[in-house]
């Protein structure tokens, strides 16, 4: 069974909520969907929303970075949402500082400063 | 005293074991950093399994010493071994392509951690996490 | 004879106690009976004397309560464990001379009274140091729970800007606590800047160093910036020399010019008002 995560497409912006534990398998065609994504609708940013979402390990972690490298290289900025304290925690412990990664509180706020990434 | 364990064979596994040691961890009492801790600590231990021996085993049971109560988990796999340990246990080495976060990421977060190998006959990892 | 030594005991009291008083008093050097008043000495002095009193005539659950009672007071007056197994032993001695010079003592007996005091004293020693090191225990671990209380708290300041006032040393078990607290806080205030005011920290050695910088990358990844402020002159001086790099923060010496800054990053100001 495959899950797709949804992608929506808000005025030049697309917004992924991650709602469930991401698999690698998911993770993976994830990252595909939101290229083939960008690519189709020309977006300039991407908000990823990680609410829900109780841990990450350093795989996942590497597809998220991943995911934000190829973007930055078709032109499009992205700002990850919602990190959640224990998440954050386990993240520096492990090693892994997502350094240049754009962050915001909740997905609100993170509009809000991709708008002004953008206009900027 | 409580054993649970999951065999990993594939990638669907790795999601198993780290839900297994969420539910664990969640009964033993610990808050939601240190549960964030465990999984992702099994998780990585788990992924190593997968990629690098193809059979193993993850197995999680509730420990005490003393008045600490803590979650002891034990990663076991029967693959080629750890040549060189020390440098597995460097930070940034990796042989899969990673971040390279893989063992010196769990030493960090558990408390205890102690690997044993044999090349040639595989390695066992026993990690542990005392509640504070 | 278990019966005759309580009833001697409880006889001469008195007696006894003063010579043990005075005998307890050699011990110069212990701070009790210097800064202690003459009656709280007195009281106490009593009340030791009719715990070992009550240790021979009453029943378990009453001396047990009693030595409780007891034992919560000499932790709280500071008695050392050495000074309360002197007190034991000097009143034993006390109370032989005593005895034998009244005559109570004699061939016949002196090893039955051994024997009792044998089978008295050492329990007695034993349940009141027990008691004596489950008080302290108890104490240490309130007062460990009140200083983790007061490590780290965060404070909102205005709308989206926080304070944690760190105060006191950082070992690795606090760093973890003053993350967590960090983080749970910025989330709850939905802070956009957190001011780590440093100024109570007394030595930033590398390790400290290393657990504010994981602290700031923790709280950049939830979503929020974080600012070391209250950085002294020798504490600039120290993160120099150990060649810790702290370029990729913003650091400010006062709490004012960080607020500022704070307020700036946020795209406010303060501006004065004129009087109308």
């Amino acid at each position: 069974m495959k899950m797709r995560i949804p992608i929506l497409k808000l005025k030049d912006c697309l917004i992924v909520s991650i709602q469930w534990e991401l698999d690698d398998q998911t993770a993976i065609s994830f990252q595909e969907d939101l290229l083939e994504k960008l690519h189709t609708t020309s977006a300039r940013g991407v908000v990823i929303d990680l609410t829900p979402i109780d841990f990450i390990d350093s795989f996942i972690a590497k597809v998220l970075g991943d995911v934000i490298n190829m973007s930055g290289l078709m032109g499009a900025k992205v700002v990850i949402t919602g990190i959640q304290p224990a998440v954050a925690i386990t993240l520096i412990e492990l090693g892994i500082r997502l350094e240049n990664v754009s962050t915001a509180l909740d997905l609100e706020n993170g509009l809000e400063k991709l708008e002004r990434e953008l206009e900027g | 005293m409580n054993i649970d364990s999951v065999d990993i064979v594939t990638e669907w596994d790795i999601v198993a074991a780290r839900q297994l040691g969420r539910n664990e961890a969640k009964k033993v009492g610990f808050g939601t950093v240190d549960q964030a801790r465990i999984t992702t600590a099994i998780s990585e231990l788990a992924r190593n399994i997968y990629l690098y021996t193809g059979k193993g085993n993850i197995a999680i049971k509730e420990v005490t010493e003393g008045n600490l109560k803590g979650l002891l988990v034990i990663a076991s796999d029967e693959g080629p071994g750890i040549a060189d340990v020390r440098r597995a246990l460097e930070d940034g080495f990796t042989t899969s392509g990673g971040l390279g976060a893989g063992l010196p990421g769990v030493k960090r977060l558990m408390d205890d951690f102690k690997i044993e190998t044999v090349v040639g006959e595989g390695t066992k990892i026993s990690a542990t996490k005392w509640l504070r | 004879m278990n019966k005759q030594i309580a009833g001697y005991i409880n006889e001469h009291l008195d007696e006894i106690l003063e010579r043990w008083t005075i005998k307890m008093e050699d011990e110069k050097d212990d701070r009790f009976f210097q800064i202690m008043s003459e009656k709280v000495i007195d009281n106490t002095v009593r009340e030791f004397g009719e715990l070992v009193v009550f240790s021979l005539t009453e029943s378990e659950e009453v001396y047990r309560v009693k030595l409780n009672d007891f034992s919560v007071k000499i932790v709280r007056y500071g008695w050392s464990v050495t000074f309360v197994l002197k007190a034991l032993t000097n009143f034993t001695h006390v109370l032989y001379d005593k005895m034998n010079e009244d005559g109570y003592l004699n061939e016949q007996n002196i090893i039955s009274y051994t024997e009792i005091m044998t089978n008295w004293i050492t329990p007695l020693t034993h349940s009141i140091v027990e008691a004596y090191s489950n008080v302290w225990d108890r104490t240490v671990h309130l007062q460990k729970m009140a200083l983790q209380e007061l490590s780290a708290s965060l404070i909102p300041m205005f709308d989206k800007i926080s304070v944690m006032p760190l105060v006191g040393t950082i070992d690795t078990e606090r760093a973890k606590l003053i993350m967590e607290n960090l983080l749970h806080g910025v989330v709850k205030h939905r802070a956009e800047v957190v001011l780590l005011d440093i100024t109570g920290v007394p030595v930033v050695d590398t390790m400290v160093a290393h657990h504010i910088i994981q602290a700031a990358d923790a709280v950049r990844l939830v979503g929020a910036k974080c600012m070391l402020v209250g950085i002294r002159p020798e504490i600039a001086q120290t993160i120099v020399a150990l060649g810790i790099n702290l370029n990729d923060f913003t650091t400010t010496s006062t709490m004012q010019r960080g607020v500022e800054k704070a307020l700036a990053l946020t795209n406010r100001a303060i501006v004065e008002v004129k009087d109308k």
